[in-house]
């Protein structure tokens, strides 16, 4: 069983707002030198999926990762987590993409990697949270996808997948190879191990670049984009608060309840 | 001259800092703070991942790190939490003995149980009457046959009521002049007749380590439990200390960090006269101090640990750092605890608990004044 996953270096999600700008002629967010690098939480949460599959029935676990620069520290995470290999493609054609351009850029990669039963992603990276490069991979492989899956089951050459709904969850089945993107929901991704860092750091990543996956540089990264970002802004936030009234604990925690339901946030 | 880590170096550093934000959770410190008790789910998990015992060779089930390596570790885990993160590096205390001076049959069986969460350990050199003077010792080791009978006491020993061995210094040879040309290293483990262990009672701070006093009547132990060489003891005990106050000053400088974490969170979001704290030059001028001292910390702790992976040990900047690593813990947890005003000084804002484990930095694993004459002694070679 051979399972691919695709994985983002990402800008912390955590960091405080003074840690990066918006240039808002140009469009382009502005990250301060100090800004940390992390892996994009549900992509760790896509490793930990694939890495379940691993301990239950063995499987060759394959992360890619796409970008120009790439922390090493940060990409390797995969690996330190217990996956078995990380192919980067890297290079500064691949800088400033967007979903398109970066989801034909892997599969390309993943073609040239060879054969693959099953492609995890993220539900989304939390940077950009466009959530299409998983859906486009599929579209470019000419696989079916599922989406927001909290658990995946390999029977029988078909995975069986929970994906999270508005209302709890539902069980579909999908026929393998397939792509599917994970979700939060799948449970806490585990921490990287020292004999992984050690194991790794005996190794090299195979980095390809444009070239190597037979894709001119000139249609990837910013050249290869397709979706043109027209206004970016930090938004204003407001607070304002409210006390709920009530003659009991009871009665104060059930008009919560309803302000909520009417806030449409329940 | 290169300052930076590797990238090896960074993953262990970020992979311990990953392990300590979503394993130490904050109530369950102050529940082992309430306690006194030892976290040992933490240090179970904390075993599984290599953390415990980075330093070890391979075989012993270690991760063939070097000292900077586990001064890292140590350094992350005191970040998040000055008490767990003491009781976990601490959880194979004096090991070192071991696995400098052990033999190999040694190594594996004393060393394996320490990083795979099975056994910790203690190391007891002081006594109640010998503390930083350890060159004469009360506790004696007989030999009989094929085995040692010692008798004596040991005083302030981390780990000792829970220990699984304890690596005790004694006089062996109780004639010879200078006496400290007759101390050895001998390993007791927990459940030899005549050893008993016990709590020496509420402490200032470092609450989720306990702290004994451990008796020795007529214990009998083989000869194979000698570590290194009879009547070296001493000279192996000073030179494990140097790596001992190595990991004592990357605790220090954890711990500093973590209470300036804390302070820096605080400022940022605490308003006062229509400003946020941080926006007074008075507290932007405090931060800039304790950064500055922490820096200057962080580069003698690495120095020192990283000359000791160079196999040139320099007691001199050791006793340094040691010291000044210890300070600046103490000055930043105080600076901290007045940046968070009154609730600094409530135990649900952990800065106080910082300050109060920041003080045993100066203390044990030699004082502040043992770390100045040797400082002085190496001045004046």
């Amino acid at each position: 069983m051979n399972i691919i996953v695709c994985v983002k270096q990402i800008a912390d999600p955590e960091a405080p707002e003074e840690s990066f700008t918006l240039d808002s002629e140009k469009n382009v967010f502005i990250p301060s030198a100090k800004i940390t690098k992390v892996l994009n939480p549900f992509d760790e949460q896509a490793v930990e999926a694939a890495l379940r599959i691993k301990d239950q029935s063995g499987a060759k676990v394959t992360a890619f990762s796409l970008g120009a620069g790439l922390d090493r520290a940060v990409t390797k995470k995969p690996v330190f987590m217990g996956a078995d290999e990380l192919i980067l493609l890297e290079d500064e054609a691949f800088a400033d993409g967007d979903s398109w351009s970066t989801a034909r850029a892997l599969a390309e990669g993943i073609k040239k990697n060879g054969s693959y039963d099953l492609i995890l992603c993220g539900r989304q990276a939390a940077d950009w949270n466009a959530g299409q490069v998983g859906l486009g991979i599929a579209n470019f492989l000419g696989l079916p996808y599922v989406t927001v899956a909290k658990k995946i089951e390999i029977i029988d050459g078909k995975a069986r997948v929970e994906r999270v709904t508005s209302n709890g969850h539902e069980v579909v089945e999908v026929q393998l190879p397939a792509v599917i993107t994970v979700s939060n929901e799948l449970g806490q991704a585990r921490y990287p191990a020292i004999k992984n860092i050690r194991a790794a750091n005996k190794v090299q990543p195979v980095v390809w670049k444009p070239s190597d996956i037979g894709i001119d540089p000139s249609s990837v990264g910013k050249n290869g984009r397709r979706l043109h970002l027209l206004k970016l802004f930090k938004p204003v936030i407001q607070g304002t608060c409210e006390i709920m009234e009530g003659e009991s604990t009871e009665e104060m925690a059930e008009n919560l309840a309803l302000t909520l339901r009417r806030a449409k946030i329940l | 001259m290169n300052f930076r880590l590797s990238s090896e170096q960074e993953s262990i550093q970020k992979a311990a800092a990953e392990f300590a934000q979503g394993e130490f959770d904050k109530d369950v410190a102050l529940e082992h703070e309430r306690k006194h008790s030892f976290p040992y789910e933490i240090w179970k998990r904390a075993c599984e991942l290599g953390f415990i015992g980075i330093h070890y060779p391979d075989n012993c089930g270690g991760q063939e790190y070097g000292v900077l390596e586990n001064v890292l570790v140590a350094e992350a885990f005191c970040r998040q939490d000055s008490g767990l993160g003491i009781a976990l590096s601490h959880a194979d205390s004096t090991a070192e003995m071991i696995l400098r001076f052990g033999t190999d049959e040694q190594k594996v069986k004393y060393l394996t149980p320490l990083c795979t969460g099975k056994a910790i350990s203690s190391g007891a050199f002081t006594e109640p009457d010998h503390g930083s003077d350890i060159r004469s010792l009360g506790t004696t080791a007989v030999r009989d046959g094929d085995d040692y009978v010692i008798n004596g006491s040991k005083m302030f020993i981390s780990n000792g009521p829970i220990a699984d061995f304890i690596i005790i210094l004694c006089q062996t040879d109780l004639t010879i002049e200078p006496s400290y040309r007759g101390q050895s290293v001998i390993i007791v483990e927990k459940d030899s007749p005549g050893y008993t262990a016990a709590d020496v009672g509420e402490k200032m701070g470092n609450k989720m380590t306990p702290t004994g006093e451990l008796s020795f009547s007529d214990v009998r132990v083989p000869k194979a439990n000698l570590i290194g060489k009879e009547g070296q003891g001493f000279y192996q005990a000073l030179r494990i200390l140097e790596e001992i106050r190595v990991e004592i000053s990357a605790q220090a400088l954890g711990i500093a960090q973590g209470a300036f974490d804390r302070a820096f969170a605080y400022v940022k979001q605490r308003k006062q006269f229509g400003r946020r704290l941080i926006d007074f030059q008075a507290t932007q001028h405090t931060l800039s101090e304790l950064m500055t001292k922490i820096e200057t910390a962080r580069l003698m702790v690495y120095k020192a640990a990283w000359a000791i992976d160079q196999e040139q040990i320099d007691p001199m900047l050791i006793s340094m750092a040691k010291m000044h690593a210890a300070r600046v813990a103490v000055e930043v947890a105080d600076e901290a605890i007045q940046l968070f005003g009154g609730y600094g000084y409530m135990l649900e804002y952990e800065v106080e608990r910082f300050y109060r484990d920041a003080r045993l930095m100066g203390i044990f694993g030699g004082t502040r004044e043992v770390q100045k004459n040797t400082i002085a002694r190496e001045l004046m070679k």
